[in-house]
């Protein structure tokens, strides 16, 4: 296998496309031609440069990629369509990456778009019966979130924590849903109105619309070498016996978890380990999630997250910076979009365009994604 | 079953027993792994654990114990027609299942891990034809 490259990089600001309060509409197959042309842009190249492709998105319906992509031009390459709920770009980033990586094609393209629509997130995962039954995504989170509380003695205040970091970091990012909002304090998300006990509404990600893109090639393919990014992992697992479909388990915890899966695999494939990360990416559709995932990908033990949480090993200046650019709960969480949305933010640390959010220095980055089903992806990229 | 001259439907065939004696009250029914021993609920035709081929169906137990629960205070959209807030959790079974359940008998802050509770079928809600639509939870055992 040969060594892959991120040629480029594209996003479209997290925001709400609905053409109301002055705000623009934009289709969801304008959303990811706007990504796929940035990231064209970057990379120095042009549409008939791209040879396959790879494109996302979990509610907008048949074939949006082909929309998204007729657009820019008609060569008539491979376009497959992905759903993977949250994951669903990342899935797209890993068959890119194999495509080149195996010597298939040169050049691939890997992106996401979204439009959500208002409101709570529709279960389209479970049957009828269950959802007659009141079964609903965020109170199955709430479930998972109590048992982790319970085995672990997080607290409430640990998970309006993260979510106080996560809107100081979207704060500085042009791209996020948050963008120049003001702080959050843990009052006030403990005060905000309750979803699913314990889960408040100011611990769930931000309902928005946009777009992310990613090409990827072999080096000789780089128009530029200098600050040249490379996917030293790609690794995907879905979970073993013992959970249900959003991942939570609820036998004994005999088997790992797809995070647990995936993340023994990147750091096999890449030969790192959880301590030669520079910066990182953890999965967080709720804020509580932030917490069971950096111990799930082995950045400090079992419980221990909190505490480190509250000494600041996770802010910028941290530690072990992660999600620097908001995370899902200051970027907003279109799905087809955010795993392309996280690799971005590491892809743009490492060639140190982080502006304010920078970290300083970092050379290699680590990504975590999760989604319904349930999976996981994770990700080593390296400078 | 008819009452009041309407029909009762489960919401999904197979989840309780129903040809029981009167005397009799229902149980959810499970697959229980010939091999392994794992028990699923809902019935599940092959073992996900141990991937044998065959299960066989038992009758889980009525009583059992909450293992995590919520109180859902935002009505989902859509198919749930009962009233809001409601809660939901998991019940830790004797036979070794964590069952995925509606829990009633409690006040909103009134539940905690480890309460009893016990299985009982209802009326959940009425389709277009107006037959009523039963489905199972579990209610708190008041100490």
């Amino acid at each position: 296998m040969r060594e892959v490259a991120i040629a480029g990089m594209g996003l479209v600001k997290f925001d709400k496309y609905d053409g109301q309060k002055g705000r623009p509409y934009k289709e969801i197959y304008e959303l990811g031609a706007e990504a796929i042309t940035k990231a064209l842009k970057y990379a120095d190249m042009e549409w008939k440069d791209i040879q396959v492709a790879y494109g996302a998105s979990m509610f907008g319906g048949l074939a949006v990629p082909n929309q998204c992509t007729s657009r820019l031009g008609m060569p008539g390459i491979p376009i497959t369509t992905l759903e993977g709920a949250c994951s669903s770009s990342q899935q797209g980033l890993r068959q890119a990456y194999h495509d080149v990586a195996n010597g298939l094609y040169d050049v691939a393209l890997a992106f996401g778009t979204e439009k959500i629509p208002p409101g709570l997130i529709a279960d389209t995962l479970s049957p009828v019966w269950m959802l007659m039954m009141g079964f609903n995504l965020p109170g199955a989170y709430a479930i998972g979130t109590r048992r982790y509380m319970e085995e672990t003695g997080a607290t409430e205040e640990d998970m309006a924590r993260v979510a106080v970091m996560e809107r100081k970091n979207a704060i500085m990012n042009p791209n996020a849903f948050w963008y120049q909002a003001p702080e959050l304090t843990v009052e006030e998300v403990l005060g905000s109105r309750m979803v699913a006990s314990p889960i408040r509404f100011l611990m769930a990600c931000a309902n928005a619309n946009g777009a992310s893109a990613a090409i990827v090639c072999s080096k000789d393919k780089l128009k530029s070498k200098a600050k040249m990014v490379t996917i030293a992992a790609s690794a995907h697992a879905t979970a073993t016996y013992g959970y249900n479909n959003l991942g939570f388990h609820f036998r004994e915890k005999v088997n790992p978890n797809p995070t647990e899966i995936a993340c023994k695999q990147a750091w096999e494939m890449s030969g790192y380990g959880p301590e030669d990360m520079d910066v990182i990416q953890v999965y967080e559709a709720m804020s509580p999630a932030f917490l069971w995932d950096v111990e799930d990908c082995g950045f400090c033990k079992p419980g221990e997250a909190a505490k480190l949480l509250r000494e600041g090993y996770f802010e910028i200046g941290g530690k072990m910076p992660a999600n620097t650019d908001g995370g899902l709960m200051g970027r907003g969480h279109p799905t087809g979009a955010t795993g392309l949305a996280q690799i971005a933010e590491l892809f743009f640390q490492l060639r140190g365009e982080a502006g304010p959010r920078q970290v300083p220095g970092a050379k290699i980055a680590f990504n975590h994604c999760s989604g319904g089903g349930p999976n996981a992806l994770c990700h080593v990229l390296k400078r | 079953m008819t009452t009041n001259g309407k029909k009762q439907i489960p919401c999904r065939d197979g989840l309780w027993s129903t040809r029981i004696s009167p005397d009799e009250k229902p149980q959810l029914i499970g697959s229980k792994c010939p091999h392994c021993g794992e028990v699923f609920f809902p019935v599940n035709p092959v073992c996900v654990n141990c991937q044998n081929q065959t299960m066989n169906d038992i009758k889980i137990s009525r009583r059992g114990k909450i293992w995590s629960f919520t109180t859902v205070m935002l009505p989902p959209p859509q198919w749930y027609k009962g009233p809001v807030p409601f809660h939901l959790g998991y019940v830790e079974l004797p036979e070794g299942v964590r069952v995925w359940t509606r829990l009633l008998g409690a006040e909103a802050g009134g539940l905690k891990i480890g309460q009893e509770v016990e299985l009982d079928i209802d009326v959940m809600q009425e389709d277009a034809e107006g037959n009523e639509i039963l489905g199972y939870c579990f209610v708190l055992l008041q100490e």
